[in-house]
C-alpha cells in the first residue's frame, strides 16, 4: 500500500513537470498551429537559469522568479526571432525551431560549462513526513501543490477573464477573433511568453527534485511534454494536464514494475493516439 | 539545355576523378579518414534530400534506419566472419529491415500532418534507441562494442575507395529516382499535396515508397559508418545522427542531392577545424552552435542552401521548385 | 451621399488560384448594398478581401477616406467595420455572453447600451445568454453574430448571406434587424434570397465568375428581367 501511495505521488509529481512543460505547447499550437520543438530548451534554460539565481542568493525562490524571468525574455526573443519569420509555413517551423533547439542547448553549455550542475532541494522542502507506513517527500508534495496552482491560475485567467477568453476563442477561430478587431498575433506573443515562462517554471522545479541538471535535459523532457500534447489534444489546457498525470504515473509505475517498458510505454501511448485518434483525447473545439 | 547538362556530368566526373588518385598522391590518413566520413555522410544526407527536398517531409527519426544499418552489419561481422561475403550481406539485411520498417511506420504515420508526423518519427526512433539500449546481449547498450572488419578494409585506402563507389552510385541512381515520372510525383506532392491528391495520384502510395527508398540508402550509409569505425554504440541512434543529415541537407541545399553531398563536406570539413582550434579556444568546442545558427539563418533567408542559391545567381536557371514547402496555416 | 466604402478592382489569389479578377463597387453610407451572384461567384471572398482575411494582390479598397487594402485585419475592423460571416464565426466552447464580451472592444456605457438595443432586437440571446454559442439554433447563431458585429460602433457592416439555411419566419425576423440596423449604419449584404434582397437593398452590385458585371439601383433590376434571368437564373 506505502509502496502504491509512493509510487503515485512520484508519478504525480512528475506529471505536475511535464504538465507545465506541455501546457505552454498546447496553447501555442492551439492558437497558431505552432509547434515549438524549442520549447525543451527553454525547459533546460529555466532549470539552469534558476539554479545559478538559487546559488548565487540562496534563496529558493528568487531562483524561481528568476527563472520565469528567464523564460519570459528568452519567449520574447524566440516569438521574434524564430517563430514570427516563419509563420504559416509548417516545414519551415519545424526545422527553425528544432535548429534553436539546438542552439539553445549549445548555449547553455557556453554559459554554464558542458558538465551537469548540482541542485539541492531548499532546507525547508527538504526532508519528509511520516504517516504511518506512509512517506511522503516534501519536494514532492510541493511541485503537485505547485502544479495544481499553476493550473488552477491559468484555468480562471482562461474561464474568466477577458484575454482568456479572447485566447480561447482564438483557438477555435482565429479568423473571427482577428475579424472582431483583435492583434491576434499580440496576444500569440503574450501566450507564447507565458508558455515559455511555465516552460522554465517546471524547468528550475525540475532541478532539485532530480538533483541535477544537464543540457540535453531539455530534449528528453520536450518528448514526453509532446506525447502529452498529443495524447490530450492540442490546444487542450485540461487535457494536457489529464494527460500529464497520465504520462506520469504510467511512467512511475512501470518504472517500477517493468522497467524495461517505461521509457517504451509512453511512446506507444503516443502512437496510438496519433494512429487512431489523431484530434488526441480532449479537443479544443466544442 | 541539353548542352549544360553535359557540362554539368564532365564537372562531377572530374571531381570524381580527382578524389578518386587522391589517395594514390596523398598519403594523408588524416584526409582519408575525414574523406570517408564525408562520403558516408553524404549519402546519408542525400537520404535525407529524398525526404525533405524532394517529398516535403520532414522526419526526425533518420537515424533509426542509420542506425539499424549499424548495428545489422556490426553485429554479422561480429557473430559470423569478419569476410566481404558477409559484409555484402549484412548491407543487404540492413536494407531489407529498413525497408520493412520504413514501409510500416510510412503506411501507419505518413497521412498524418507535418508535425504530427515529425513527433511520430521523433518517437519511434526513441523507441528503437531504448530496444538498443536494453537489448543488451546483442548490443552491449550504450558501451556499444568493438568488431573485426574483413581484412579486404585493412588498408584505409580500400574502405575510401568502396564508400567513394557507393556515393557514386547512389548518387547517380537517386538521380534516376528523382528525375523519373515517379520522382516528379514526389515534386508536386511537396508542392501542393491536395492539387497531386485531386489529379488522381495515391499521395500517400507515393510517401511511403519515399521513405522507403530513404530508408534504405540510410542504412547501407549506417553500415559503412560501423565498419569505417569498427565499433558501434547507441549514438548511431540518437537524434544528433538526424540532426547532423538535416543541417548538411539545408545547409547544402535541399531539392538539389549534389547539395547535402556539399553540406556534408562544408560540416564535416568545419567540424575538424573547429574542433582543431578548440584546443587554443575552448569557445570552439561548441562549434555545433555556429552550424545551428547559420542553418537557422538557412531557413529563413537562404532556404535554398549553397548550392540552389549558388544555381540561382550564377546559373540564372531559375529553378522551378520552391524549397521547404509553403503550405498555408488553415 | 457619401461613398463610405470604395472597391476598386480587386484581384484576389488563394494559393494558385485567381478567385477575384476584377471587382469594383461602392457602398453609400446609409444605404444598404446587396452583392448578388451565383454559388461560386467570389461573392464571399469579395468581403474576406475588405477584411483583409484574403488580401487583394491588385487594386484598392478604400474605407472611409483611407486606404485599407493591405492593412492587417484587426486594423480594418477598428477603422469601423464589423463582420458577419457566412458560417456566422460563432466561438462554440464561450457562452452567447462571452462571445458578446470578445467582440466589445471598449467595455463602456455607449457599448453597453448598444448591447441592450441589439438584445432588444434579438430578444432569443437574452433568454439564452449563458448558454454555449456551439449549441444555439442556426437562427441564433445568425442573430449573435450579427449582434456582436453591431454591438460596436461600427460604421459599416459585412453581411453574408444571413439567410441562408433559415426557417422563413426566422428569415423574417432576422431581415427586420438589418432593416432597424439600417437605421444607424451602412450594409454591404450578399444575400441569394431575391425577394429578401430586393426588399431592403438600396443598390445591387452583380458578380460572375469573381467579376462586376454589372451594378446600379435595386428598382432598376427589380425590372431589368433579362439580367436577372441570365445571372440569377430567375425572373
Ligand atoms: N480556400 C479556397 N481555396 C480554393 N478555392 C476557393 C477557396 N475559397 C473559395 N474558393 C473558390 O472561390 C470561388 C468563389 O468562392 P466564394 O465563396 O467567394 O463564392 P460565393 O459567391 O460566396 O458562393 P456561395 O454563394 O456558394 O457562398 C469558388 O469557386 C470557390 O471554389
Ligand atoms: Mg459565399
Amino acid at each position: 500500500m506505502e509502496l502504491l501511495i509512493n509510487l503515485t505521488v512520484n508519478g504525480l509529481a512528475t506529471g505536475m513537470l511535464i504538465f507545465l512543460l506541455a501546457s505552454g505547447l498546447t496553447l501555442i499550437f492551439g492558437l497558431m498551429s505552432v509547434l515549438n520543438f524549442a520549447h525543451g530548451g527553454l525547459f533546460a534554460w529555466g532549470a539552469f537559469s534558476g539554479v545559478w539565481f538559487y546559488t548565487i542568493s540562496g534563496s529558493f525562490i528568487i531562483g524561481i522568479l528568476g527563472a520565469i524571468l528567464t523564460g519570459i525574455i528568452l519567449g520574447f526573443i524566440t516569438e521574434k526571432l524564430i517563430i514570427t519569420p516563419v509563420y504559416g509555413n509548417h516545414v519551415q517551423q519545424i526545422l527553425i525551431t528544432l535548429g534553436f533547439m539546438l542552439v539553445l542547448a549549445e548555449m547553455l553549455k557556453v554559459v554554464w560549462g558542458p558538465n551537469q550542475i548540482a541542485a539541492k532541494v531548499p532546507s525547508y522542502l527538504a526532508g519528509s513526513w511520516e504517516f504511518g507506513d506512509v512517506l511522503i517527500i516534501k519536494y514532492r508534495l510541493f511541485i503537485i501543490i505547485v502544479g495544481f496552482v499553476v493550473f488552477g491560475i491559468f484555468q480562471y485567467m482562461l474561464q474568466k477573464t477577458k484575454i482568456g477568453l479572447i485566447v480561447r476563442a482564438g483557438v477555435m477561430d482565429k479568423d473571427m477573433v482577428q475579424s472582431l478587431g483583435i492583434n491576434i498575433k499580440r496576444v500569440f506573443l503574450y501566450v507564447f511568453m507565458a508558455g515559455a515562462a511555465l516552460a522554465a517554471l517546471s524547468g528550475v522545479l525540475f532541478a532539485p527534485y532530480s538533483g541535477v541538471i544537464y543540457a540535453e535535459m531539455g530534449f528528453e523532457f520536450a518528448i514526453l511534454a509532446f506525447i502529452v500534447v498529443v495524447i490530450g489534444g492540442m490546444g487542450s489546457f485540461p487535457g494536457s494536464l489529464f494527460a500529464a498525470i497520465l504520462v506520469g504515473l504510467a511512467g512511475s509505475y512501470m518504472a517500477y514494475y517493468v522497467p524495461a517498458l517505461s521509457l517504451a510505454v509512453n511512446m506507444l501511448l503516443m502512437a496510438i493516439v496519433l494512429i487512431f485518434r489523431p484530434q488526441g483525447l480532449f479537443t479544443a473545439k466544442g | 539545355m541539353k548542352n549544360k547538362f553535359q557540362w554539368n556530368n564532365l564537372f562531377l566526373a572530374i571531381i570524381v576523378i580527382v578524389l578518386a588518385v587522391f589517395p594514390l598522391v596523398s598519403d594523408s590518413r588524416t584526409w582519408t579518414i575525414l574523406l570517408t566520413q564525408i562520403f558516408i555522410f553524404s549519402i546519408l544526407a542525400m537520404s535525407y534530400d529524398i525526404l525533405l527536398g524532394y517529398t516535403g517531409i520532414v522526419s526526425f527519426g533518420h537515424a533509426m534506419f542509420f542506425g539499424m544499418g549499424a548495428y545489422t552489419t556490426a553485429v554479422m561481422l561480429k557473430r559470423m566472419e569478419p569476410t566481404i561475403g558477409v559484409f555484402i550481406l549484412s548491407i543487404v539485411c540492413g536494407m531489407l529491415l529498413a525497408a520493412l520498417i520504413s514501409f510500416f511506420i510510412g503506411l501507419m504515420t505518413l497521412r498524418l500532418k507535418s508535425h504530427f508526423f515529425a513527433m511520430l518519427t521523433l518517437a519511434v526512433s526513441g523507441l528503437f534507441l531504448v530496444l538498443a539500449e536494453k537489448w543488451r546481449t546483442v548490443t552491449h547498450g550504450n558501451d556499444g562494442f568493438t568488431f573485426k572488419a574483413p581484412e579486404f578494409f585493412k588498408d584505409r585506402m580500400m574502405f575510401y575507395f568502396v564508400t567513394l563507389i557507393c556515393l557514386v552510385l547512389v548518387y547517380l541512381l537517386l538521380r534516376r529516382f528523382v528525375n523519373s515520372p515517379f520522382g516528379r510525383v514526389l515534386v508536386a506532392i511537396r508542392e501542393n499535396e491536395q492539387r497531386t491528391k485531386s489529379l488522381g495520384f495515391n499521395t500517400l502510395h507515393y510517401k511511403v515508397i519515399a521513405s522507403v527508398v530513404a530508408g534504405v540508402i540510410a542504412s547501407l550509409a549506417g553500415s559503412l559508418y560501423a565498419v569505417s569505425l569498427r565499433f558501434v554504440n547507441t549514438s548511431v541512434l540518437t537524434m544528433d545522427i538526424t540532426l547532423d543529415a538535416l543541417l548538411m541537407t539545408i545547409i547544402g541545399g535541399v531539392g538539389t542531392l549534389i547539395g547535402p553531398i556539399v553540406g556534408a563536406g562544408v560540416i564535416e570539413l568545419a567540424q575538424h577545424y573547429l574542433s582543431g582550434l578548440a584546443k587554443e579556444y575552448p569557445i570552439f568546442e561548441r562549434w555545433i552552435i555556429f552550424f545551428g545558427i547559420v542553418y537557422i539563418l538557412a531557413v529563413i533567408f537562404f532556404p535554398r542552401g549553397i548550392v540552389g542559391t549558388v544555381r540561382e545567381k550564377f546559373w540564372k536557371r531559375k529553378t522551378k521548385t520552391r524549397p521547404l514547402g509553403k503550405e498555408e496555416v488553415s | 451621399m457619401k461613398t463610405l466604402l470604395k472597391v476598386d478592382g480587386i484581384h484576389t489569389h488563394i494559393g494558385q488560384y485567381h478567385i477575384l479578377q476584377g471587382i469594383s463597387f461602392e457602398a453609400r453610407e446609409g444605404e444598404v448594398s446587396v452583392l448578388l451572384g451565383r454559388n461560386g461567384a467570389g461573392k464571399t471572398t469579395t468581403l474576406k478581401t475588405i477584411m483583409g482575411l484574403t488580401p487583394a494582390s491588385k487594386g484598392a479598397v478604400q474605407f472611409d477616406g483611407q486606404e485599407i487594402t493591405k492593412k492587417a485585419t484587426y486594423t480594418i475592423a477598428n477603422a469601423g467595420i464589423g463582420y458577419v460571416p457566412e458560417d456566422q464565426g460563432i466561438f462554440g466552447d464561450l457562452t452567447v455572453e462571452e462571445n458578446m464580451k470578445v467582440a466589445m472592444r471598449k467595455e463602456d456605457e455607449a457599448a453597453f447600451a448598444r448591447q441592450d438595443y441589439v438584445l432588444g432586437l434579438f430578444p432569443d440571446l437574452k433568454k439564452f445568454w449563458k448558454k454555449d454559442g456551439g449549441h444555439l439554433s442556426g437562427g441564433q447563431k445568425q442573430m449573435l453574430s450579427m449582434a456582436r458585429a453591431f454591438v460596436n460602433d461600427s460604421k459599416l457592416l459585412l453581411i453574408d448571406e444571413p439567410s441562408k439555411g433559415l426557417a422563413p419566419i426566422v428569415v423574417e425576423k432576422v431581415m427586420e434587424a438589418i432593416t432597424e440596423m439600417k437605421k444607424s449604419t451602412t450594409i454591404v449584404l450578399v444575400e441569394q434570397n431575391f425577394i429578401m434582397a430586393s426588399r431592403i437593398g438600396d443598390r445591387y452590385t452583380l458578380i460572375d465568375d469573381g467579376e462586376t458585371v454589372h451594378a446600379g439601383d435595386m428598382a432598376d433590376l427589380i425590372r431589368n428581367e433579362e439580367i436577372k434571368r441570365k445571372y440569377l437564373g430567375i425572373g
